[in-house]
């Protein structure tokens, strides 16, 4: 019933410092409890062992505390990722639309392994495709091309496992012997800033990558995930861009104006109406900064303080941006968006939907953007 | 033939074992050999290798209609191929049957339909079916409906090589227009580079251009091609899809559902994997399946070549015995989720430690459980509930296996509690509820009791009782465990001493009491919303029964007491079995209590049962002595006070006797038949004359022998009361009132004091 979805496209000029009550203080939570409930068998421990530790224990365990988002982030890192990534690589990463899950830690993964691991994907990859056909029709190596690469520099932490990217060439199925291979699928594993209460309670022999990008060939994805829970014994599951990490998305990037155009800020929205209504809500960028500059401003005028502070973002300065913009549509408009659900934002700087696609087209910002994504997908964790 | 028959039958009658066992032992020689003899005739008169046989054995040219044996033995047949699939045996035995046509065609297709293997499809009998296809007469549907089959359990064949043998047999049949494609499919999987000749290719591409670019003839085609581009000149686009469709529908179902009920000792087939795929709704929800059992790709051999350590994958070993031989070098699976079907595996869980090993499994578990009851958007648990019924049955089983909870359904729960509609697969939640570990009361409160506290007060009875008896679970759970590993501390505690157990014991008790404050109140509130309905009050009193006997059974020096909205409510229910209950739970606590005061004294500081709790109990027992014994209601200090002119008003003679063992709702009945066997002259019934202090004690061995053991403890612990002595001692008053003193005497001193008079209780004092 998409077609029966009517569309107001509206490009507004917010020219005015739209005025938002302001009532929270300053005052900014700290990084919130995340953690793995270890458990090892509670029965062979000690009464102590086990009912002793327990209050730190599950003090730490995600299911008794509400793991929330963080709910103040550092807007800028001082150095950019592109001073220590490969360009190359780092070429690949941006500028693709990436479909993200979530996985659970990696089971006996390492680094240094990554050759054997292109062979063993490629050989998997050849024997998935061709179950039923009971021949060997080709070599494997020959038809699909499976290479892991590092990308050095990704980490933000010590804790945080290097990035991992994999790639998929394939040729064609019936194709000559000399046609060349072309890409037929890319994903990565990254984790950027993960917290590290979570991390540090892992075992050695765990790697925790939790958040994965994937495009291309959906078969191939498929093929990559199902190598990936038989050799590391992890799960994949769809990760959601929430609301909340939508409107992170747009003010962090809105944020980076001054230094790298965003061009437009671009949003959709869906009001549940009958037929359902999709608004989408571009602003200017200058006004955008504008108003983000107002809403900055009020928490100085607050009294943030301090050189530390400056760098920060609070989730009530978030809250109070995309509550001017909604004013602003309301006084046009009349329709009120906080009745309906942000479906997606799309900048210069990148694009993410609710759904779980997303794309960073610049480099420089890309810490910040997966640093959220990397803290989505812990939440999602099950233990 | 017929012992394997059974093998795949009957795992009852395993054959294997008794023949290992008369190796081992000659003594029992000659019972084994007639449980032997016997096996055989049970196997002479199994039905269904009776059914075989006759397939096996009938003449051709026997006719159908109005057969009613082929009827029954075809019945026969089909039962089991649907049940448990059939053993390559009568596989091999139903397809000749079939194929050779002995009674014509209209069984043919019949048997095919129900050629549902269990493990494997012996190859001989595929190339006999394919050559009894170029003899007989069989109708071209039939035919295709062969070739289907064959396609369908292909990976099932034990073996391909003699259907190599007869491919340029097989590809004869190209030529015939309706098999076409199947043959084509067929060929397709069977080619080799061999099989790959110039007259092939010169015949598929006549066909080509008779028949037109058919997919699945550029399919085989295309791989003809792969296998020698020289022979093929054809340009066929890389861009084809697979050109053959799905011909397992006839067999699909079954075939998944026989392997599920097997274990799927056979790795799934294309046709299996291929069906999953063209369901989307399937593959969504395929978290729930668990991953095959498999060995990892062997990294020791890559990472350290030189290590002789010879490793033993989990899916090699079959029996506990075995096991045990290859404790040391056992290598766990490559997903640990595959544990959870195999107790085997499960044991040899529980024997080591494996942090990282529960670990894996542990993130496995809590991921199918959050995808499938929390991410899911629309709904999906409802959907597929009876995949997701299964799963948690699984989940249950397998930790009743390993006594413990699993630490990511507890996480799973606590975020689960607040959306769960207290409906949905409720026994399976309400097991695993009931296997937590326990939480810290500074928690429990949030994580456990608010979420409850909203289902069971909008729920419906049996919901309460369900969840009266989860608690009661997890509390026995709770006590148990502290049972076995508080003594374990006690070890513990010579060799650090620093360590602080009053303080972890102190947490445990917490929780504890936070628990059994929590039933209390909703047991209060839940029997005066549902009228104290008797189901309820019983599951009530089994999680009493077990409060009751924290300290002896358990050993944990707690003792908490009921609320009065339970007590009260037992005590006068209409039904004497709850009255009983309650009686034999103040028999344990005083049981309890005592014991914990002796040992108080002889150990000086071990614990300390607060005063209260000494008060609560002998308050308690004052109150139903005083009902039940002393025919003595509505004290003023009882817990249930009526005003004077109230009770004047309701016009009930002596109401102070109402609830007294004679004229209780609950024994009136006993005390009047009673009465009728002890005066069967007397007219006019007097309930009153049993008060004497024969009739009395008769009336009470009457009532113990009906079964009351409840009450028959709490009044042999609670009221001393010589029956040897002269009658006198219960002075009772004709009006039933009995002349007891007052009962400050309670609270007086002294360790246990008995009454001044004879049929006094003895309380506890503090």
């Amino acid at each position: 019933n998409f077609n029966t979805v009517s569309s107001i496209k509206v490009g507004v000029c917010v020219c005015v410092c739209v005025c938002v009550c302001v009532t929270s203080s300053a005052t900014r939570t700290p990084l919130n409890n995340v953690g793995v409930q270890r458990r090892s068998k509670s029965y062979r421990l000690s009464y102590r062992s086990c009912l002793g530790t327990a209050a730190s224990r599950l003090g730490l365990t995600p299911a008794l505390t509400a793991r929330r988002l963080n709910t103040s982030r550092r807007a800028l890192k001082p150095h950019g990722v592109a001073e220590k990534v490969d360009p190359e690589q780092l070429a690949l990463l941006v500028k693709t639309e990436w479909q993200l899950s979530y996985v659970t830690p990696l089971h006996q993964f390492r680094h240094t392994q990554l050759k054997s691991y292109s062979r063993r994907l490629a050989a998997f990859i050849a024997a998935g495709k061709q179950q039923g056909l009971a021949v060997a029709v080709e070599n494997p190596q020959t038809t699909f091309r499976v290479s892991f690469s590092l990308v050095e520099g990704m980490t933000e932490s010590a804790d945080d496992a290097e990035t991992v990217l994999i790639q998929i060439h394939a040729r064609p199925s019936f194709a000559g012997q000399d046609e060349p291979q072309r890409p037929a699928w890319s994903g990565w594993l990254t984790c950027v800033n993960g917290n590290p209460d979570y991390l540090r309670s892992l075992p050695k022999d765990f790697t925790c990558l939790p958040l994965f990008g994937s495009s291309g060939a959906e078969g191939l994805g498929a093929l990559v995930k199902s190598w990936f829970q038989q050799s590391f014994d992890c799960c994949f599951g769809p990760l959601e861009v929430s609301h909340t990490s939508l409107q992170w998305l747009m003010a962090l990037w809105t944020n980076c104006h001054t230094e790298a155009s965003i061009q437009h800020l671009k949003m959709i929205w869906t009001l549940p109406a009958v037929p359902p209504l999709e608004v989408t809500y571009t602003v200017n960028p200058e006004d955008a900064w504008e108003l983000w500059r107002s809403v900055r401003k009020q928490k100085e005028n607050r009294g943030g303080g301090g050189e530390e502070e400056e760098n920060c973002i609070d989730i009530e300065e978030v809250a109070d941006f995309v509550q001017g913009l909604k004013s602003h549509f309301y006084r046009h408009f009349r329709l009120d968006l906080s009745a309906g659900s942000l479906n997606q934002v799309s900048t210069a700087l990148g694009s993410a939907k609710h759904s779980g696609r997303m794309k960073i087209s610049n480099s420089r910002y890309m810490t910040t953007t997966l640093t959220l994504l990397t803290e989505s997908a812990l939440l999602k964790m099950p233990i | 033939m017929a012992a394997t028959l059974s093998l795949s039958g009957s795992p009852g009658l395993d054959p294997s074992s008794s023949s290992d066992q008369s190796v081992s032992s000659r003594s029992n020689n000659r019972s084994l050999r007639v449980a032997e003899k016997e096996r055989k005739k049970n196997e002479a008169e199994d039905p269904f290798v009776l059914a075989l046989k006759y397939f096996s054995d009938v003449e051709a040219g026997t006719p159908v209609h109005g057969n009613d044996e082929v009827e029954k033995n075809m019945v026969m047949v089909e039962k089991v191929a649907y049940m448990k699939g059939l053993s390559p045996e009568a596989i091999s035995i139903m397809l000749e049957f079939a194929m050779s046509l002995r009674m014509g065609t209209t069984l043919c297709a019949r048997v095919l339909k129900c050629l549902i293997p269990a493990t494997v499809v012996p190859q001989e009998a595929v190339v006999r079916a394919v050559v009894w296809l170029g003899i007989g007469k069989i109708p071209i549907s039939t035919r295709i409906l062969f070739i289907k089959w064959v396609l369908t359990v292909f990976d099932m064949i034990d073996a391909k090589d003699q259907l190599r043998a007869i491919y340029g047999f097989i590809f004869s049949y190209v030529t015939e227009e309706n098999l076409f494609p199947f043959i084509c499919h067929l060929l397709y999987l069977l080619t080799r580079k061999e099989s790959v000749r110039v007259f092939r290719v010169r015949k598929l591409l006549e066909l080509q251009s008779r028949l037109g670019r058919q997919p699945f003839l550029l399919s085989l085609l295309s791989l003809y091609k792969v296998f020698c581009p020289e022979l093929v000149t054809l340009s066929i686009s890389s861009r084809i899809k697979s050109g053959f469709r799905n011909h397992n529908m006839p067999w699909k179902s079954a075939l998944i559902a026989v392997q599920k009920r097997n274990g799927s000792q056979v790795a799934t087939s294309i046709s299996l994997a291929s069906a999953i795929k063209t369901n989307p709704r399937k593959r969504k929800h395929c978290h729930l399946e668990l991953p095959v059992l498999s060995s990892v790709v062997s990294k020791e051999a890559q990472t350290d070549p030189s290590s002789s350590r010879k490793v033993v994958p989990l899916v090699q070993l079959h029996s506990f015995a075995h096991i045990l031989e290859n404790m040391h070098r056992i290598e766990l699976p490559a997903q640990m989720g595959s544990l959870l079907g195999s107790s085997l595996a499960l044991q040899y869980l529980d024997c080591v430690q494996d942090e990282s090993a529960l670990l894996r499994l542990n993130f496995w578990l809590g991921h199918a459980l959050h995808e499938e009851f929390l991410f899911c958007g629309d709904g999906g648990a409802s959907q597929n509930s009876e995949e997701a019924l299964q799963f948690l049955n699984t989940l249950l089983s397998t930790q009743h296996f390993l006594q413990e909870g699993f630490s990511c359904s507890e996480a799973f729960l606590y975020k689960f509690l607040s959306v769960w509609d207290g409906s949905l697969l409720r026994p399976q939640i309400l097991g695993l509820l009931s296997n937590i570990p326990v939480v810290p009361s500074s928690q429990i409160r949030r994580l456990l009791f608010e979420p409850l506290m909203q289902l069971f007060f909008t729920s419906s009875l049996f919901f309460k009782c369900g969840l009266m008896e989860c608690l009661n679970n997890m509390l026995l759970k709770w006590l148990t465990w502290h049972s076995v590993y508080a003594l374990e501390d006690d070890l513990d505690i010579s060799l650090n001493s620093h360590t602080s157990i009053n303080m972890t014991l102190s947490r445990f008790k917490d929780s504890v009491m936070e628990l059994v404050d929590f039933v209390g109140q909703l047991a209060s509130l839940s029997l005066q919303l549902e009228g104290c309905h008797s189901l309820l009050l019983s599951f009530i009193l089994d999680f009493y029964e077990t409060v009751c006997d924290t300290f002896l059974k358990y050993g944990l020096p707690l003792v908490v007491m009921p609320t009065p909205g339970v007590f009260y409510p037992a005590l006068f229910a209409t039904d004497p079995v709850s009255v009983d209950r309650l009686a034999y739970i103040m028999y344990r606590y005083k049981v309890n209590l005592t014991s914990a005061k002796s040992q108080e004294k002889l150990t000086e500081q071990a614990f300390h049962i607060s005063r209260q709790t000494f008060r609560e109990f002998n308050h308690y027992a004052v109150v139903m002595v005083n009902c039940l014994w002393n025919s003595n209601m509505f004290q003023p200090d009882m817990g249930v006070q009526l005003g004077e002119e109230l009770l004047l008003k309701s016009n009930v003679p002596q109401y102070w006797t109402s609830f007294d063992l004679i004229h209780h709702p609950a024994f009136m009945s006993y005390a009047v038949d009673f009465h009728q066997r002890c005066w069967p002259e007397r007219k006019d019934m007097d309930l009153n004359s049993i008060k004497h202090s024969k009739p009395w004690s008769w009336y009470l061995e009457y009532l113990f022998s009906q079964g009351y053991d409840g009450l028959k403890q709490f009044v042999q612990s609670n009221i001393s009361r010589p029956l040897t002595a002269a009658g006198g001692h219960v002075d009772r008053q004709d009006d039933g009132h009995v002349d007891r003193q007052d009962n400050g005497h309670v609270d007086g001193q002294g360790d246990r004091q008995d009454n001044g008079q004879d049929d006094g209780l003895s309380t506890l004092q503090r």
